[in-house]
């Protein structure tokens, strides 16, 4: 019979755990599970479960919004976005819009879209615009954005890309003086599509013991047991506590399609900087649906805080994992789900977000 | 972003499939699972318009139940919490 959730927590309780423990989720929607079940009050004290790298939205660069919203302002096209991009805001001088939301109320045809398919339907709808993806995602995102490609679009449809890959965050924080974690809960979507075997390296090159989870308190608090266990016995491998859909190998009809649409380059993380080969462009089959290519040219001269988080905020220590969302001083006062300054406070995998609208004010306290 | 529902097919034209989820029918892409046989009635768990990887229907009941309690939670927070 498999276990309830209370049987891991027994068992996580029956550990002898001498030492605190540090373990890295690096996908808002285990942050999302974690903090929605209490996750972290139900633990012992000396395990802590860490937010990290796991908001594609709040890693979005940007100079890409403002490149989006200067597209939607003045180019004349149809911008389409996923929701949760609508409302990060940039550093625009005062007097104009500041996020997607802003430059819609100001006469822009910016619209919400929940599917790459919907972004085609508009496309085909309106033969006489210019349509605009703009998409930011990781890649079970981006995989199906290369599925899209690779079903045919309209020549009127082109996409302002800014996907990553999950694991180059992890290894720049491995290789990096202070990782600040002990141990790593894997993405359990991201290994559907890619496979487990991306995150062998957490365990082989740096001796940090790995489990992929999915997105139940059971697996997730199975995927906290075994990094645990493996930390305890001193043997690290990589564990999958999300069989049901994480499979040896992953998707490899969908890793083909991505390799064909698109290849791996060298991109920027907002409040972070340049990360070698984490990235997605498009292939050069596809260049002509680059909005990059087709509509350069529209950042400001002179713009002020280029590429910076907003002032005051810490959404990139957030995102880093170097604090927890509470420990910014803007997080619930100025900066809340209605009123965000920072991206964290925006996306639906924002962790500032997730946490403000579970009411948690502290890593200890679960509500 | 990287939620995904698990859905099961009623039926497959091509690459693109009528799945439903909880009386919610929606048109769901069988593009990157083409090298898959798929089946009407087969369980696929999907993201943003797109089948992901097939599943089981008991591993998709339980994905179900599980997002019943956080959307349930998550709307009756937020009321709370981001109301002015």
């Amino acid at each position: 019979m498999s276990l309830t959730a209370q049987d891991w927590l027994s068992k996580i309780k029956s550990l002898p755990l001498t030492r605190s423990v540090r373990i890295m989720n690096v996908c808002g929607g285990h942050e999302r599970s974690i903090t929605m079940a209490g996750l972290r009050g139900a633990l012992p004290q000396n395990v802590e479960l860490i937010p990290g790298p796991g908001c594609p939205v709040c890693v979005c660069p940007e100079e890409d919004v403002y490149h989006a919203i200067q597209l939607a302002l003045h180019a004349g096209v149809i911008l389409v976005a996923f929701g949760d991009m609508l409302r990060v805001p940039v550093n625009a001088p005062k007097a104009e819009p500041r996020s997607l939301e802003q430059a819609k109320a100001a006469g822009a045809d910016i619209r919400p879209v929940a599917s790459p398919r919907e972004a085609v339907r508009i496309a085909k709808e309106n033969p006489q615009r210019q349509v605009v993806f703009f998409v930011a995602g990781f890649e079970t995102t981006t995989a199906p954005v290369a599925a899209m490609l690779l079903e045919g679009i309209p020549d009127n449809l082109f996409l302002l890309l800014s996907c990553r890959l999950t694991w180059p965050a992890v290894a720049m924080l491995l290789e990096s003086d202070k990782p600040g974690f002990d141990a790593l809960i894997a993405p359990g979507h991201v290994a559907t599509v890619m496979g487990p075997e991306e995150w062998t390296f957490v365990v082989e090159r740096h001796a940090i013991p790995a489990a992929v989870a999915g997105f139940s308190p059971v697996s997730l608090l199975a995927a906290t047991y075994s990094v645990l266990r493996q930390l305890l016995e001193d043997e690290c491998f990589l564990d999958n506590c999300y069989p049901e859909v994480v499979r040896s190998g992953g998707n490899t009809t969908a890793q083909a399609q991505l390799r064909q649409a698109m290849h791996v380059s060298d991109a920027n993380w907002r409040g972070i900087g340049t990360i070698p080969a984490s990235g997605f462009a498009l292939a050069t089959c596809f260049e002509e649906h680059d909005a990059r290519k087709k509509f350069p040219g529209f950042e400001t001269e002179g713009r002020k805080r280029v590429g910076e988080m907003p002032p005051g905020c810490d959404c990139a220590r957030v995102v880093l994992g170097k604090i927890y969302p509470n420990e910014c001083k803007l997080f619930g006062t100025a900066c809340t789900p209605r009123t965000p300054v920072g991206p964290c406070m925006v996306s639906d995998e924002g962790a500032c977000r997730i946490w403000r609208a579970s009411g948690v004010k502290s890593p200890t306290a679960s509500y | 972003m990287c939620l995904g529902i698990p859905m099961q097919i009623v039926s497959i034209d091509g690459y693109n499939a009528r799945c439903t989820a909880k009386g919610v029918m929606r048109e769901v892409s069988l593009f990157m699972l083409q090298d898959e046989p798929i089946v009407v009635d087969d369980f696929v768990m999907v993201h943003v318009g797109y089948a992901l990887q097939k599943m089981s229907e008991q591993e998709a009941r339980s994905t179900w139940e599980l997002l019943d309690e956080l959307l349930a939670a998550d709307n009756l927070e937020t009321d709370m919490q981001d109301s002015p």
